[in-house]
């Protein structure tokens, strides 16, 4: 392995390296994916859901491939608080148009990618980690794993949100508990028939579902809830600033979610067979890097900061993915030149600029300070459930809406503060 | 079965491969001076507990190398690393 030579190492198996593998060697550019994993997947921990819009794009034939679990047709906000709880649903009956997200393990996907990357002829080596880059003049020329020295012209960082190598070499510092969550999951195996009685879909139809209040008010946090063919996964994000800090532990929060009555009544019956976690950038454009390419080095994917959260749409594979592409673009271009130089390189930045994926995190660049609202994971979901709790519980005189509402502000929220809230919304979400 | 499983129970579904070298130590030093001990209340798998002295202990074994801990630390005291290449965590459903 010392003796070879690659044109491309990309450090890093997850959906942006294997995007990026799976360009370069379209082009027949010389790519290997170095992946700690003891196969690809095994380190990939993520909600749910895959937005297919760039698959569609540039991954011919994607839809008969990958492993799809089921096509996202309903899509839920539930405000949970302990006795009662506020759901809103939007669906998508019948043969309405917008197949447009479906929901899918991680682990499962990435390995699909995998293959497609190595029918375009890259190579991939699971079961290797990557311990150093290797720097001449300011030049990444290779890395350093197992203790072996692999040379390359082009090393591609797409190493996800731990970025252990980045903070080494200096590309960026260490998250701060504010800048990052932990995302914690269970894989609850219930059965393609209880799903669809249980959430009333079809075979193909999936659901994805977000959860605001209790339990998760005491973090601060958010839950979610999506449904594979045969299993359904829930879990639980939360900043590590109120983590660390909320009286709750961690490993018990997303047992605190399961066994919240709406969801226990969801869930009878399945047995748990996986439990994990990961983190989340919680930082949006503010996370996403001035600077993600050097001297024969790029950054892809979660390592760069290119996950959005709207609010409503989480797209970290498919922005990692995109951002991929973008990178590969660059160094098939500066490639052909023979030019490894931090300027050839800059060109990534420049698409990347240019790119969604820069556009939509700067258009939602006030969303993450939105969205660390406490009120939005404590105060708010209560009261929705205290105002339709005043409304539908009925004994002699029935209450109007505005009353209902009126009482159950009181004591939790003064007007200024709920204007100043909505007002907020506007540019947030 | 939908009843509330604890942290171990859970850890048993979980499949690791283990290596015999932990990936991630803590300086006792730096633990005894600190009051917040933020990392028995991160972690998502419950590896930092408190012994009877009030000392954290840590067991790297059912580690799902996701960092929170070394965030988490205001002391520095996590020292955080992968495992090796093939080993940790091993996940089917991710
Ligand atoms: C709880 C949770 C829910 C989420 N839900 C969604 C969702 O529903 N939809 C969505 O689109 N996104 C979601 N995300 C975000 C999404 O998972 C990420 O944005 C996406 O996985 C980023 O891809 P990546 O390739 O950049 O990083 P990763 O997927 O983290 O991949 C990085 C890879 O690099 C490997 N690696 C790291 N260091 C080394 C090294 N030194 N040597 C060798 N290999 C190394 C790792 O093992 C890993 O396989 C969620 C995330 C979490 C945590």
């Amino acid at each position: 392995m010392s003796e070879e030579k690659f044109d491309v190492i990309v450090i890093g198996g997850g959906p942006a390296g294997l995007s990026t593998a799976y360009f370069l060697a379209k082009k027949g550019l010389e790519t290997l994916v170095i992946e700690r994993g003891p196969e690809l997947g095994a380190k990939n921990v993520f909600g749910g859901r895959i937005y297919s819009y760039f698959l569609d794009k540039y991954f011919d034939g994607w839809r008969n491939e990958a492993p799809i679990e089921r096509w996202v047709r309903s899509e839920r906000v539930s405000f949970l608080c302990k006795e009662d709880g506020v759901t809103i649903e939007y669906r998508k009956y019948d043969d309405i148009d917008g197949f447009d997200s479906f929901t899918a393990f991680l682990s499962k996907f990435v390995s699909w990618l995998g293959e497609r990357v190595e029918n375009e002829g890259a190579s991939i080596i699971p079961g290797v980690k990557v311990e150093e880059i290797i720097f001449e003049d300011n030049v990444a020329k290779g890395v350093v794993a197992e203790g072996e020295k692999i040379l390359a012209d082009y090393v591609v960082v797409a190493e996800g949100v731990n970025t252990l190598l980045s903070e080494k070499y200096g590309f960026r510092r260490m998250h701060t508990p504010e800048a990052v969550a932990v995302g914690i999951k269970e894989v609850v195996k219930l059965g393609k028939n209880l799903i669809n009685e249980r959430f009333s879909v079809s075979d193909d139809e999936g659901v994805a579902q977000f959860f605001l209040g209790y339990p998760l008010n005491i973090v601060k946090g958010g839950g979610f809830l999506y449904t594979m063919k045969e299993y359904v996964t829930i879990g639980a994000v939360i900043k590590i600033e109120h983590a660390r800090v909320g009286d709750t532990y961690m490993r018990e929060i997303v047992e605190d979610l399961r066994m919240h009555p709406y969801i226990r009544r969801l869930l009878e019956g399945g047995t748990l067979v996986e439990y994990s976690a990961h983190l989340v950038s919680e930082e949006g454009f503010g996370g996403l890097l001035d600077k993600p390419y050097g001297g024969g080095y790029l950054i892809v994917g979660d390592a760069a900061g290119t996950l959005l959260n709207t609010g409503f749409t989480i797209r970290g594979v498919d922005f990692a993915m995109e951002s991929g592409r973008l990178a590969a673009e660059t160094i098939v271009n500066a490639h052909e030149k023979g030019d490894t130089s931090e300027e050839a390189l800059s060109y990534y930045k420049k698409l990347l600029d240019e790119s969604i994926v820069s556009k939509a995190l700067r258009k939602f660049r006030n969303t993450p300070k939105f969205l660390s609202n406490e009120r939005l994971y404590t105060t708010y979901p209560s009261m929705l459930c205290d105002v339709l709790r005043r409304i539908y519980t009925v004994d002699e005189m029935p209450i109007r809406a505005y009353e209902a509402l009126k009482e159950a502000t009181k004591d939790r929220v003064s007007l200024i503060t709920l204007l100043k809230d909505l007002w907020a919304a506007r540019g947030g979400i | 079965m939908s009843d509330r499983l604890s942290v171990e129970k859970r850890l048993t579904l979980v499949k690791f491969v283990i290596h015999e070298e932990p990936h991630i130590t803590i300086d006792p030093e730096k633990c005894d001076k600190c009051v917040e001990k933020y990392c028995t209340k991160v972690c998502p798998a419950g590896l930092y507990t408190l012994n009877e002295e009030g000392k954290v202990s840590f067991n790297y074994e059912g580690c799902f190398e996701c960092g929170a801990c070394r965030i988490a630390c205001t002391h520095g005291s996590v020292k955080w690393s992968y495992p090796p290449g093939g080993y940790g965590v091993y996940l089917q459903f991710g």
